[in-house]
């Protein structure tokens, strides 16, 4: 018996010490139950003054909707947003946010280089300010929208022209048919789909050189006008995706050697699908790849001056816990018409980067073979790593600093050192 | 004598053991939405792929709201959790989202778990996370990988 209350005696003190354990989680968890309950009835006394001082539409919103959407509350302030001003980033129902940078790009040769913005001829390094973008979006009922952002590009003599880089009536029938009419950028790989004007976004100073915008110098017909259609593809855990794009891209691109001209390639119209899966077991990762193809007319370099486009990508993408993971690989074939001419150009490049606090490093290595009897002469071949650092000062506003090592075929190696402010508001 | 000593110990850890069970509830975060909504169960997957904008619609069409706590609360740890972001990354994830046109908008952010209520019934599709202990009547909640808030095995807490 003796024995039997040794071990009950045990079994109560280990329970009480749990007990005290919890006891004093308790207390915390209570602590911030109180302290968030303080803070909810200040939100709420600093909503109903805003009410009643406020402007005549928030008076007339439910108090469900007096709130800002997320991105509009990117103050790095963590306070909830109920308590900022009401309409800071909206305007009769339309949303907005603007993107801009401040860069000043420094390179060991005197000619115009690493695309267009801020290659003056005769001077290694200069300061620019490349897109200022616009994005206004409005919310017409829960499956249509529309969408559209306006850039302020720099040209040379710091001239600005605009452009209306998207503009998108959206439609979103379901899950698994979601449609866009009118300028949207080509679904050409990931690169394109998921990165957009605002610099802001991008981990790196600047776009890899296969992928940059075709009005920058970069090879792909990059924006079009026509119908794109995405959706799920019901494949279970898989997570299947399609895109189908029909429509027009008109490409007209600069050339990035310093060349003058530059290439109108009088695009016809394009077909575009592309396939890839998001599977369940690994968030973040993707696979996939499309299939253009359109006809361009370029008189210049050929009589006949018409080819067959075709481009070809595949990708892999890991973007997740603070990695980013990006490689994509392009093959674009030009076949001219009523000839054998054919020219099959490859361009790939990789980029890692991984979050570090405010500081993310990363590394890019790109890689593009363009035939010298193509349209892509400018170009040639060039490779090369990148590496630099962005590094976050808040929730709106990133520094980034970039260094380039690029091989060029028939030119001497470039250097290039890209610093970079860009800010969201 | 040893045997009431001996019974009322073992009572006092039974109470001791359930106490415990409470305990562990309290940090369970439900998944609610509005009565109308015919969802009754979600699989972690399923609900990562709902706050992450990839599933915009419910199952009959029903496009989906997203309401999400402030930042600072329970529920919103839980929601970065689920997502396996920091709170930075968030804000660039969903102004990237509205962007890039995957989002018309990024999901609404509200205070109080009285907002959330009133916000569910403004919204047939909308879902928010609410804290287990703090679900009000009115909100139906889901089940995650099969489970309710409080049972052995639920994932969200």
């Amino acid at each position: 018996m003796f024995r039997i209350m040794i071990v009950v005696t045990t079994v109560l003190l280990l329970s009480t010490v749990s007990l005290g354990q919890a006891t004093a989680s308790s207390d915390q968890e209570t602590i911030r139950l109180l302290v968030q309950q303080v803070k909810e009835l200040q939100e709420k006394v600093q909503a109903l003054e805003a009410t009643q001082s406020g402007s005549a539409d928030a008076a007339a919103q439910p108090a469900a909707l007096q709130v800002q959407q997320e991105p509009a509350d990117q103050s790095g302030n963590s306070r909830p947003s109920l308590a900022a001003p009401p309409g800071l980033h909206e305007l009769g129902g339309i949303q907005w946010r603007g993107f801009g940078e401040v860069n000043y790009k420094v390179l060991d040769q005197r000619q115009p280089e690493l695309s267009t913005f801020g290659s003056t001829p005769g001077s290694s390094g200069n300061f620019y300010t490349g897109d200022f973008s616009l994005f206004l979006t409005s919310r017409i009922n829960d499956k249509a929208s529309v969408l559209s952002e306006i850039t302020f590009s720099e040209q040379p003599e710091q001239l600005f022209q605009v452009d209306l880089e998207r503009v998108l009536f959206k439609y979103d029938y379901s899950d698994h048919l979601r449609m866009s009419f009118g300028r949207y950028q080509t679904g050409i790989g990931y690169y394109n789909t998921q990165y957009h004007g605002g610099r802001w976004f991008l981990t790196t100073v600047d776009r890899p050189l296969i992928t940059e915008y075709a009005h920058d110098g970069g090879p792909l017909p990059t924006q079009a006008v026509g119908i794109s259609t995405t959706g799920l593809i019901p494949s279970g855990k898989l997570g299947l995706n399609y895109i189908l794009e029909y429509g027009s891209s008109d490409t007209n691109r600069p050339r990035v050697d310093g060349s003058p001209g530059g290439d109108d390639e009088s695009n016809g119209n394009h077909v575009n699908i592309g396939l890839f899966a998001r599977p369940d077991a690994i968030p973040g990762l993707q696979i996939g790849g499309s299939f253009y193809h359109d006809n361009i007319s370029n008189v210049d370099l050929h009589e006949s001056g018409r080819f067959g486009q075709t481009i070809v990508n595949a990708h892999v993408v890991y973007v997740g816990h603070g990695i980013e993971f990006l490689n994509e690989g392009f093959l674009i074939r030009h076949a001219e018409e009523h000839t054998t001419t054919v020219f099959n150009m490859p361009g790939f490049y990789s980029q890692f980067s991984k979050r570090l606090g405010h500081a993310r490093p990363f590394f890019r290595y790109q890689y593009l073979n363009m035939n010298p009897n193509s349209i892509f002469e400018d170009i040639l071949l060039r490779c090369g790593p990148s590496f630099g650092v962005r590094y976050d000062l808040n929730d709106n506003i990133a520094l980034k600093t970039q260094l380039d090592h690029t091989h060029r075929k028939g030119k001497p190696n470039l250097n290039g050192l890209q610093l970079q402010l860009t800010f969201a508001f | 004598m040893y045997r009431k000593w001996v019974a009322t110990l073992l009572l006092s850890w039974a109470c001791l053991s359930l106490s415990g069970s409470a305990f562990a509830q309290i940090g369970d975060v439900a998944v609610v939405v509005n009565p109308e909504n015919a969802a009754s169960n979600l699989t972690l997957t399923e609900l990562r792929k709902l706050f992450a904008g990839e599933k915009r619609s419910w199952a009959g069409g029903l496009s989906v709201k997203l309401i999400v706590r402030a930042p600072g609360t329970h529920e919103r740890e839980v929601l970065l959790k689920v997502l396996g972001i920091s709170e930075s990354e968030y804000k660039q994830y969903w102004a990237s989202q509205v962007f890039r046109g995957e989002a018309q908008s990024a999901p609404i952010v509200l205070p109080s778990i009285g907002l959330q209520k009133e916000a569910l019934t403004l919204y047939p599709g909308g879902v928010t996370l609410v804290d287990a202990k703090d679900v009000k009547p009115g909100m139906k909640v889901l089940k995650v990988n099969g489970r309710m808030p409080g049972e052995t095995g639920y994932p969200i807490h």
